[in-house]
């Protein structure tokens, strides 16, 4: 029953990959795509031996399974689309190099190959023997030095989630259900009617959903998943929105011409220099509760500071202000190369036209930055979901209760401290699918969003 | 856009490197004790992988690897630090599984079940018995070898299935300082020796007008735990704390624990206790003592002459006692702490022959006093604790002796010996984070036990399927 809904799930999926192969009549396209859906989720269930949908393991395994032949179905069908079209070239290339005329090399086929060739033996070597590595350990049991290793299918992957497998079928479902309403709504909202102010008004709502759904997706217990996730968004979402808006704000004032402003723009690119364990070792003594100068700074006002190491909100706020310390220099860095950027004459127009102050940094400066802020939102990210590790080791350790343990901590943890590392690669593939959705989603924003001036 | 969505994959890759790369970071040996006297190509090179990157420690056994390679122009010790027991387990590991592995590794107490189990990629175990190598000789290469001394305490713990596996050294126990000025100015005549007397004196201490933020701390660390369930005389695991057979299975939630946990979460609920927020935090800890806050502190003997020093800088009388023990119950014994010296196997007879010269050398007696002195680690053989008392030492530094006194007091039960167990470390770690949660998150102790018993259960169980038999 499970093997056959999983091959459905493939099809399904690789009709919905290959929906953009246009060459096709849409009838061939569906039918095609489903085959290579299908053909991926039977090799992959072949390899498995299909222990995801076997009677002995839970039902959450199943779902899971499931949901794995989709997502496979889903990459065979869209990768070969992807393939097919850009072998083709010209204007039919889909989303990749839609601007390349065709053309070949004058010294053979090979020739763009051999080009292609050290940066493939790297990315094989570092990046795509270890990813797979990663895969193939996440359905272990493995600890270095045992004698053996045991097979666990997706048990790594299921006692993180919520053991009700009609949870897991249901919420994504319904997640995935609204945002599309609400993409579908805007969409055809017409110009400037009051639908489609309430359309773009409540777009955020399908991200909250889709938030919320994760987080009843997540199983709550000591081996869930659910309390590392709320602290990995907390954590991300301030260090992220922190470092941004801050960045932003002293890079603005840093751009003003005062006196000494080489100074102090040096001054304040300083930070960066520091590494994310040193800025947890500074916080770390800055807020001890014993001999930390905030400490006494409250005491010489006659207030007992709280030791930040037992309050859930003042670890991760330290957590959060010593990351966003450290990368403020990074945002102030590039928003000061953007701010000089800003078309002059434009801002001239907009003083003419009357516009104050605010007007004129929300509605020049702010989309003349976009590129950059795009550009610094990824690089923050990166930054929130992978770097803070060496600073939450020295200011918190995870405390208080493991409130403030973020995922990329929690592999280094559960996979390289406890040595479990079945279970640390499986966490570590959890990171990666969520950075791949972070980053798809990021650049259908920002597609819509952006200018970079000029074309392409 | 053509360059975007290249960029996106790039950035894509980027985080999947990050996230699924290889987070060991490649540990340079930093040349300590290189300083060869004899000609190159001679020279075996001894390395040994110890886990204090502290000054005073990791000084004297440097000072001790130029002292051999002084006597011993043939053989170049070269010692190797790291910051923490955790860390120099995890690098040891990984370099076994295909690195550039030490000679001698030194390894704590909760990883014997696993140094023992250890297979390398033939199968083969990765230590061998230093008492099998040894051999029966009362010598090697001039050293006298000094493991038939050993002190009882290090003997009973590390003794399994008859044998020394591997060589003692850095040995401790649990015990408490006080600070006698807060306490005489509370009126506390006597040093608490339950944990009744110690609630008692809490409450004289909290009750003075000029009292200290709160009476007692000590480190969220599963081994005090440990060192309660020896006091009790309750196991923590099955087949005598895994001395007569393989550990099955794990009891955190056993009457004894329970009782401990009520007490410590009693302590911290009429504020009596004082929680850094950190786990196994040694610093925090001895600082809040150091700063007066608390009157007294349960610590490793580890620190003893440091922290005596210290106070007296400070301003204030540190003395050193027992650690208290649950007065319901008759008491047992408490246990060591600390680390021993691997030694690899596979190695040909001259390097070994060098290594087990250099442990033995390494805690001669006149070494391990000078250990016992500049720490506060117990002195490891009969004839340096012998040493010692022939110089007066202990008349000068009575702190000193606390920690061995225990220890000798200790009875020869598998309770007060200490469990043997699988997968101890990730074990300790969820003892650690039960005790937190009631700390912090003020949880019913009996309840968050049976939780973590369920969770360490098939920590163990995992292990055991992985390593068994």
């Amino acid at each position: 029953m499970s093997a056959l809904l999983a091959l459905l799930a493939g099809a399904g999926a690789g009709a919905y990959g290959f929906r953009t192969a246009r060459r096709l009549s849409p009838a061939r396209r569906y039918l095609v795509g489903a085959l290579l859906g299908t053909v991926g989720a039977v090799v992959v269930s072949v390899l498995t031996g299909g222990c995801a949908y076997s009677p002995e393991v839970d039902a959450a395994q199943h779902v899971l399974g499931i949901a794995v032949a989709g997502g496979i179905g889903l990459a065979v069908a869209s990768g070969t689309s992807v393939v097919l079209a850009s072998a083709k070239g010209g204007r039919d290339a889909g989303s990749i190099g839609s601007d390349i005329r065709t053309g070949t090399y004058r010294l053979g086929w090979w020739w763009p190959w051999a080009l292609l060739l050290p940066t493939i033996v790297i990315l094989v070597v570092f990046l795509y023997i270890p990813a797979v590595q990663t895969f193939t350990l996440s359905t272990k049991l493995v600890r270095l030095g045992a004698p053996r290793q045991i097979e666990v299918c997706l048990a790594n992957f299921s006692e993180l989630l919520t053991p009700n497998p009609w949870i897991l079928v249901i919420l994504p479902l319904v997640a995935v259900g609204v945002m599309w309403g609400l993409a579908l709504w805007k969409r055809q909202a017409r110009l400037g009617s009051m639908s489609l102010t309430a359309a773009t008004a409540l777009q955020p709502f399908g991200i909250v959903v889709l938030l919320l759904a994760l987080y009843y997706m997540f199983n709550g217990g000591p081996r869930g998943y659910r309390g590392i996730y709320v602290n990995t968004l907390v954590v991300s979402a301030g260090t992220v929105a922190g470092g941004m808006i801050l960045g932003l704000a002293v890079a603005y004032l840093a751009f003003q011409k005062v006196r000494g402003m080489t100074v102090y723009r040096t001054l304040l690119i300083w930070p960066y220099a520091v590494s994310p364990p040193v800025a947890g070792i500074l916080f770390f003594m800055m807020f001890d509760p014993t001999a930390g100068i905030i400490q006494h700074l409250f005491e010489l006002v006659g207030i007992t500071f709280p030791n930040y190491r037992e309050d859930v909100f003042l670890a991760r706020f330290a957590v959060i202000a010593a990351s966003t310390w450290k990368i403020l220099g990074y945002n102030v860095l590039f928003y000061l190369a953007g701010l000089q950027n800003v078309p002059g004459d434009q801002i001239e127009a907009s003083v003419l036209d009357g516009a104050s102050a605010w007007q004129r940094f929300r509605y020049v400066v702010m989309p003349s930055l976009a590129p950059i802020t795009f550009f610094l939102l990824i690089t923050n990210l990166t930054y929130a979901f992978f770097e803070v590790y060496g600073t939450i080791d020295y200011l918190t350790r995870g405390a208080p209760a493991g409130k403030t343990s973020v995922a990329i901590y929690e592999i280094i943890r559960v996979g390289v401290e406890n040595r479990d590392i079945g279970r640390g690669a499986a966490q570590s593939v959890l990171l990666f699918l969520a950075v791949i959705g972070l980053t798809v989603w990021q650049f259908k924003q920002s597609e819509s969003r952006i200018t970079y001036g000029g074309g392409g | 856009m053509r360059y975007k969505s290249w960029f996106a994959l790039f950035v894509v890759f980027a985080l999947m490197f990050a996230a699924c790369g290889d987070s060991t970071d490649e540990t340079t040996p930093d040349d300590g004790g290189t300083d060869a006297t004899a000609a190159p190509g001679t020279v075996t090179t001894i390395d040994i992988w110890i886990a204090f990157a502290d000054g005073p420690r990791l000084n004297y056994t440097e000072a001790r690897a130029d002292e051999f390679n002084a006597a011993h122009s043939d053989y170049n010790v070269v010692v190797t630090a790291f910051d923490s027991y955790n860390t120099v387990f995890e690098q040891a590991q990984l370099a076994l599984e295909g690195g550039n592995p030490p000679e001698i590794i030194h390894f704590f107490e909760a990883a014997t079940q696993e140094a023992l189990d250890t297979v390398d990629a033939d199968g083969n175990p990765i230590f061998k018995s230093v008492t099998e190598a040894i051999g029966g000789r009362t010598e090697i290469l001039g050293e006298p070898v000094i493991l038939d001394d050993v002190v009882s305490a290090a003997r009973n713990y590390y003794t399994v299935d008859g044998e020394f596996y591997s060589m003692p050294w850095n040995t401790s126990s649990a015990i408490m300082f006080v600070n006698q000025d807060i306490l005489d100015a509370a009126g506390v005549g006597e040093i608490p020796k339950t944990w009744a007397d110690v609630d008692a004196a809490c409450e004289k201490i909290m009750a003075m007008a000029d009292a200290p933020k709160g009476c007692i701390t000590w480190p969220n660390h599963s081994w005090f735990v440990e060192q309660t369930l020896g006091q009790e005389g309750v196991l923590l695991a099955n087949n005598d704390n895994g001395r007569s057979g393989r550990a099955t299975e794990v009891d955190l939630d056993s009457q004894g624990m329970i009782d401990y946990f009520e007490w410590w979460k009693s302590l911290d609920d009429l504020g009596y206790y004082i929680y850094t927020g950190v786990q196994r935090d040694w610093d925090g800890t001895n600082t809040a003592f150091q700063a007066q806050e608390v009157g007294m502190l349960i610590y490793s003997s580890s620190d003893t002459t440091v922290i005596t020093e210290t106070g007296t800088e400070n301003g204030f009388n540190v003395v050193a006692a027992p650690m208290p023990y649950n007065g319901d119950m008759p008491y047992e014994g408490n246990l060591i702490g600390g680390a021993t010296l691997w030694l690899r196997n596979g190695l040909d007879s001259v390097t070994e022959d060098g290594a087990l010269a250099f442990m033995n050398f390494f805690s001669n007696p006149a070494n391990a006093a000078e250990w016992h002195k500049i720490t506060g680690y117990i002195p490891i053989t009969e004839a340096a604790v012998q040493l010692l008392k022939d110089e007066g030492f202990y008349d000068e530094s009575p702190n000193s002796l606390v920690a061995s006194d225990q220890l000798a007091a200790a009875a020869d039960t598998p309770a007060a010996r200490g469990a043997l167990l699988g997968n101890f470390v990730a074990i300790r770690d969820v003892i650690t984070a039960a005790a937190e949660d009631m700390l912090v998150n003020d949880i019913d102790p009996k309840q968050r036990l049976a939780e973590a018993d369920a969770e360490a259960q098939q920590l163990l169980d995992e292990y055991n399927s992985l390593f068994g038999g």
